[in-house]
């Protein structure tokens, strides 16, 4: 299973917000787990949705500062269900970006409602940690300008 | 905010009961005050009272009262 919830930027003012969007398939694997007869998104790949966005956007404002990564769920809330085939829009908000943290306020809708939302925390991991070559495709995608 | 306020805020800061925190409760004795802890601080002085220390300063913090002499130096504390 790959783990990227966020298949396209479609606004971003870097360290300030973005919108983005990821179709959920519907097949993928976790349906039949979760729940049988009952498929919905897990609240923590809802939470993980709003993370990568949130990170794409940090990420933009200052690559040297390291990579941004999830360090605490401040709070989360989950107020739809979010079915298989649903495009979820995600948004994210920085409330502070500082040079170790920062916190967003993020939320995912579907259809024009709100399905869950949260208060993340993020640290800053060096580039170097990471394997040589890493990049983000997302990003860099929409930094380019490419669809 | 009094000094009764402001232990109120580091016991809820820190997720711990109200009565676990007094001036001289050292660092140690609060288990989420680790390096997430001193970022999570770091980040609750800035956003609620635009309070930013330096991180020598933050890492230098050893216990409650510590915090209590952030707060007063910058007339949080009434």
């Amino acid at each position: 299973m790959r783990f990227i919830l966020v298949d396209r930027i479609l606004e971003l003012v870097p360290g300030k917000a973005i919108r983005a969007e990821k179709l959920v398939a519907a097949d993928e694997d976790y349906f039949s787990d979760h729940f049988p007869g009952f498929p919905v998104v897990p609240g923590v790949l809802q939470i993980e949705m709003m993370a990568q966005a949130a990170g794409k956007c940090l990420d933009a404002e200052d690559p040297a500062r390291g990579k941004a990564m999830l360090a605490r769920i401040v709070s989360a809330s989950f107020r739809g269900w979010v079915k298989p085939g649903s495009t979820c829009r995600i948004f994210a908000e920085v409330k502070s970006s500082r040079p170790k943290f920062a916190t967003v306020e993020a939320c995912i809708e579907v259809e024009g409602s709100r399905v869950s939302d949260a208060e993340l925390f993020f640290t800053f991991i060096p580039l170097q940690q990471f394997a040589p070559g890493y990049r983000d495709e997302v990003l860099e995608s929409f930094l380019s300008g490419r669809p | 905010m009094n000094q009764t306020e402001a232990l109120a805020w580091i016991a809820d800061l820190f997720e711990v009961l109200p009565q676990k925190i007094q001036p001289d409760t050292k660092r140690e004795a609060i288990p989420a005050w680790d390096s997430l802890g001193v970022l999570t601080l770091m980040a609750a002085l800035d956003e609620q009272f635009g309070i930013l220390p330096t991180e020598e300063e933050m890492q230098s913090m050893q216990s409650v009262q510590d915090i209590l002499n952030v707060l007063n130096k910058n007339g949080t504390i009434d």
